[in-house]
């Protein structure tokens, strides 16, 4: 297992060293810079200074190279949009925001999908089965900015429960969680559904009923494990998903999170935050993806426990 | 008192578009202790009456019955407690797969005792102590060990064993085994058949042994049952069943199991068809070591030489694990050869590229055991078969289609089946289709892997009888790879028996069957069940070792070759070789 790690942890790092020169090049093979000449109408010189200064001037190669030796240190530069912060200092503020409410909305969403998943493959063809197709198929094809007005509209306007949008107050969370919360419901309530029942068509399980096993414990004990085998290894991509904040919630709640810079680095060429946010999505997604496979592997005794006698 | 009663049970299930009748009016009873067998082919409704009695049916089943009674007990009335009762205590039951009848993520141990525990109250201790003692009644030996390993550690048999632990784990008053062999290998099913029979009687149970294959029969039971189409045809004694079968589905059964062997016609052209010359498979296996890997080999086959004469049929025989099917895959060229030549009508093909063998690819075909994976399910009849035209640019489509229709008589299905898709076919049509797919070429060779191993024994006997009947009117060359001996019996002019990747013994069939020299061909022989029950027999079991042991020993004078370590295979008369150590 700790080879396994180890040499999973070597490819993770070519993955990241592979992605940083593509993600790089693309940024730079893009025609305009960060200081074109109708966004920002400065003189000649003036640009010129700027671009020494940041070391645009260089060749691609020098730039790469010192930008990657700046991230061993964890140096990953200065935001050209907002100089008076390093990346570092503008992440871990702007990533709070989206962390607590995509994180809770993933750790609220998933079990209420699992649960539903169950009470739907359980009673399969009961109105109960039915509920859970509806939300799931709602949860995956109305778009969350949708969702996100209706909640607002419902909750906010013509209710008037609870406020429409803001932060710092955990009451104001409630909503946006909810909407962060459609996509791991509607995922998890079909999964957990479908892993279910492919489990209880399997011939095992006609034998615990034979040997006389009482139906709650042949469902919680032998079902219910088995169906978690696939089900683990969708969570932690889904959270890093959801936990990385996305523009259209947080720009309908108003939440002063990372989603809005994953669109405003692009566009106004913030080549250090550009690349900072795509290398800390690419290094979360290799982490998660490597736990996921552990976890995996610990529940699951075929491939745990080696080969046949 | 009768501990099972059944009177006019119906079983229909609900489907889209109308119901089906499995199982229409049956009524049988089974005393305490007795033997019942239950005999039919694939949909007759053997297992589905079983399983209404312990309600395991599907909740699209519709269940009908004048009495339905286990134990004393109504089943169709049966509460949550009385059910808990009927399954485990009352009956306790065997299936088919054991590689699917355990949960994979629980150990056998885990198992066993969660059975004890939900009849009686008992600790998980004292649960566990049972679970290892069952284990060794039914033979095995590292009953500690077994307890902590999972499903997937175990081999078929060996799991076959601890499901019959588990099934004896509440003491069951009737033990129902679901086709308890089919899926284990000839020598294996010879075993669990003889622990069944044992633990029945140290257990003083009643037996119902549901099956298709009336050897399990004459082999375990004291009374029979046939049943076809949901209804039972007769029943009675098992001696009375085979000696004066009265009905005419009866008589059909036990005709399959005697069918006649006529030798093919050979030919005067002594080159060989196809010569395996030295083939052999190895396959590298990884095995990781912190960041470096290491390689070592597998020998699935050991350079094998095996000859098959033109217009004559060869069988290669062997349990699973033996070698038989790589070497077949491999004189294909569907699997890479790590050694060795094929040689097909003199020339050697095992080099060719893919585009040299395309022309090879003609005079070659293959049959597989699962027609259902082997048949596209998207294409017709007609264009299943006319494919392999198509592929090498034989006739006008209009020209393809006619052969392709031709050969859709040939095999003995209806030209109105032109269109229809596989899914809509029974598994014998189905092998008729791939058969007359692999022959529209009109290929010299070919190969056909267990081809009727998944067919009931009826339909068997069919497609045997079509494969001997296309054989000799095309004057084909057919290399038959199968797990039974009693299969190839009434096919094959000689038989190859393979075993851990070599070939231990070679001879034509008839003399395989009368003068088996090799230990494991006589295993082999011993293992096939018997065709009356007169003839049943307690059987002895060579393990790996007693094989090695009881391998023939043959001085340099005897052999005519040089002294060797290792076994060889050595002419010990014409056409008959086995396999024996040389010393002087």
């Amino acid at each position: 297992m700790l080879g396994y790690i180890l040499r999973r942890l070597v490819s993770v790092a070519f993955t990241f060293i592979a992605v940083s020169l593509i993600i790089f090049l693309m940024m730079h093979a893009v025609p305009g810079g960060p200081f074109d000449a109708n966004d920002m109408p400065v003189s000649e010189a003036v640009r010129a200074k700027l671009m020494a200064q940041l070391g645009l001037d260089q060749p691609l190669y020098v730039q790469y190279l010192k930008y990657m030796w700046g991230v061993l240190h964890f140096d990953f530069g200065v935001p050209y949009q907002s100089p008076g912060e390093s990346v570092l200092q503008l992440l871990s503020r702007a990533w709070v925001p989206s962390l607590v409410l995509g994180g809770l909305g993933v750790l609220i969403g998933a079990p209420l999908g699992i649960l539903l998943g169950m009470a739907a493959a359980l009673n399969r063809n009961s109105w109960i089965d039915y509920l859970a197709s509806a939300v799931a198929t709602i949860g995956l094809t109305i778009p969350v900015f949708v969702t996100s007005m209706l909640l607002i509209l419902v909750f906010a306007v013509w209710l008037k429960w609870l406020p429409a949008s803001g932060w710092p107050n955990p009451e104001r969370w409630i909503l946006p969680i909810i909407a962060y919360a459609a996509i791991p419901v509607a995922t998890y309530a079909r999964y957990t559904r479908s892993a279910m029942l492919d489990t209880m068509s399997r011939p095992f399980v006609t034998v615990l009923r034979a040997k006389g096993l009482s139906e709650r414990r042949i469902v919680f004990q032998h079902v219910l494990r088995n169906s978690a085998i696939p089900l683990v290894t969708v969570f932690l991509p889904m959270f890093i998903g959801t936990a990385t904040g996305s523009i259209f919630v947080e720009a309908m709640f108003r939440v002063p999170g990372l989603g809005a810079y994953f669109v405003s680095s692009i566009e106004t060429r913030d080549y250090p935050l550009e690349m900072a946010l795509m290398l800390m999505i690419t290094f979360m997604y290799c982490i998660a993806y490597l736990l996921s496979d552990i976890v995996y592997a610990l529940i699951n005794p075929r491939i745990r426990v080696g080969g046949a006698e | 008192m009768a501990l099972v009663e059944i009177a006019d049970l119906k079983v229909s299930f609900r489907q889209y578009g109308g119901t089906i009748d499995a199982v229409r009016g049956i009524s049988f009873s089974v005393n305490e202790g007795e033997s019942l067998g239950i005999v039919g082919e694939s949909g007759s409704g053997k297992s589905v009456s079983c399983s209404a009695l312990l309600r395991l049916l599907p909740a699209t089943a519709e269940v009908s019955a004048t009495k339905l009674e286990l134990d004393g007990i109504d089943v169709r009335k049966a509460r949550k407690e009385d059910l808990a009762r009927l399954r485990g205590r009352s009956a306790a039951m065997i299936f088919q797969d054991p590689m699917t009848a355990f949960d994979p993520v629980f150990t056998i141990g885990h198992q066993i005792a969660e059975t004890i525990q939900s009849h009686r109250n008992v600790s998980r201790r004292d649960a566990l102590k049972e679970a290892e003692d069952l284990l060794l009644r039914v033979e095995i030996k590292n009953a500690s060990d077994v307890l902590n390993y999972f499903p997937h550690q175990l081999s078929g048999g060996m799991l076959q064993r601890a499901m019959i632990a588990m099934a004896l784990s509440c003491r069951p008053k009737v033990l129902i085994a679901d086709e308890p062999t089919t899926a284990l290998d000839v020598t294996i099913q010879a075993q669990i058949l003889q622990l069944i029979k044992k633990v029945q009687a140290e257990f003083g149970m009643a037996l119902i042994m549901i099956t298709h294959d009336l050897g399990v029969i004459a082999e375990t039971v004291d009374r029979v049952l046939v049943m076809y189409r949901g209804e039972v045809m007769e029943q009675g004694p098992v001696q009375q069943i085979f000696d004066a079968p009265q009905h005419a589905y009866t008589k059909e059964l036990l005709a399959s199991l005697h069918a006649s062997f006529e030798p093919s016609r050979g030919s005067d052209n002594k080159t060989p068809a196809l010569e395996l010359k030295g083939l052999a498979k190895a396959y590298r296996i990884r095995r990781r070591r912190g960041l470096f890997t290491d390689y070592s080999d597998f020998h699935a086959v050991r350079e094998v030489n095996i000859a098959l004469p033109k217009n004559r049929i060869v069988a290669i025989v062997g349990e699973s694990g033996s070698g038989k099917t790589t070497t077949g895959m491999m004189a294909m060229r569907l699997t890479d050869v790590s050694r060795g030549q094929i040689l097909v009508d003199g020339q050697d093909i095992s080099a060719l590229s893919p585009e040299a063998l395309k022309p090879w690819r003609k005079k070659m075909q293959v049959v597989f055991q699962d027609s259902y994976s082997a048949l596209d399910p998207m294409m017709t009849l007609t264009q299943t078969i006319a494919e392999p035209l198509h592929i090498h640019g034989i006739g006008s489509a209009r020209e393809q289609e006619e052969t392709a229709l031709d050969w859709l008589e040939r095999v003995g299905l209806d030209r109105t089946y032109a269109n229809r898709y596989p899914h809509e076919l029974s598994g014998g049509q189905r092998q008729r289709v791939a058969i007359a797919r692999a022959l529209v070429l009109e290929p010299d060779v070919l190969v056909a892997d267990e081809p009727t191993s998944a067919l009931d024994v009826t339909v068997k006997a069919q497609i045997i009888g079509l494969l001997k009947k296309l054989q000799a009117e095309m004057g084909l060359s057919i290399l038959f790879i199968s797990h039974d001996l009693s299969t190839v019996k009434s096919l094959t002019d000689s038989v190859v028996v393979m075993y851990r990747g070599r070939v231990v013994e070679e001879a034509p069939t008839e003399r395989i069957f009368s003068d088996p020299q090799h230990p494991y061909t006589r295993a082999l022989l011993d293992a096939v069940p018997a065709t009356n029950p007169k003839n049943k027999r307690e059987r002895t079991f060579l393990t790996a070792e007693q094989i090695a042991a009881q391998t023939p020993r043959l001085t340099t004078l005897q052999a005519g070759i040089a002294p060797h370590s290792d076994p060889q295979l050595v002419a010990i008369a014409p056409d008959h070789r086995v396999e024996a150590y040389v010393t002087n």
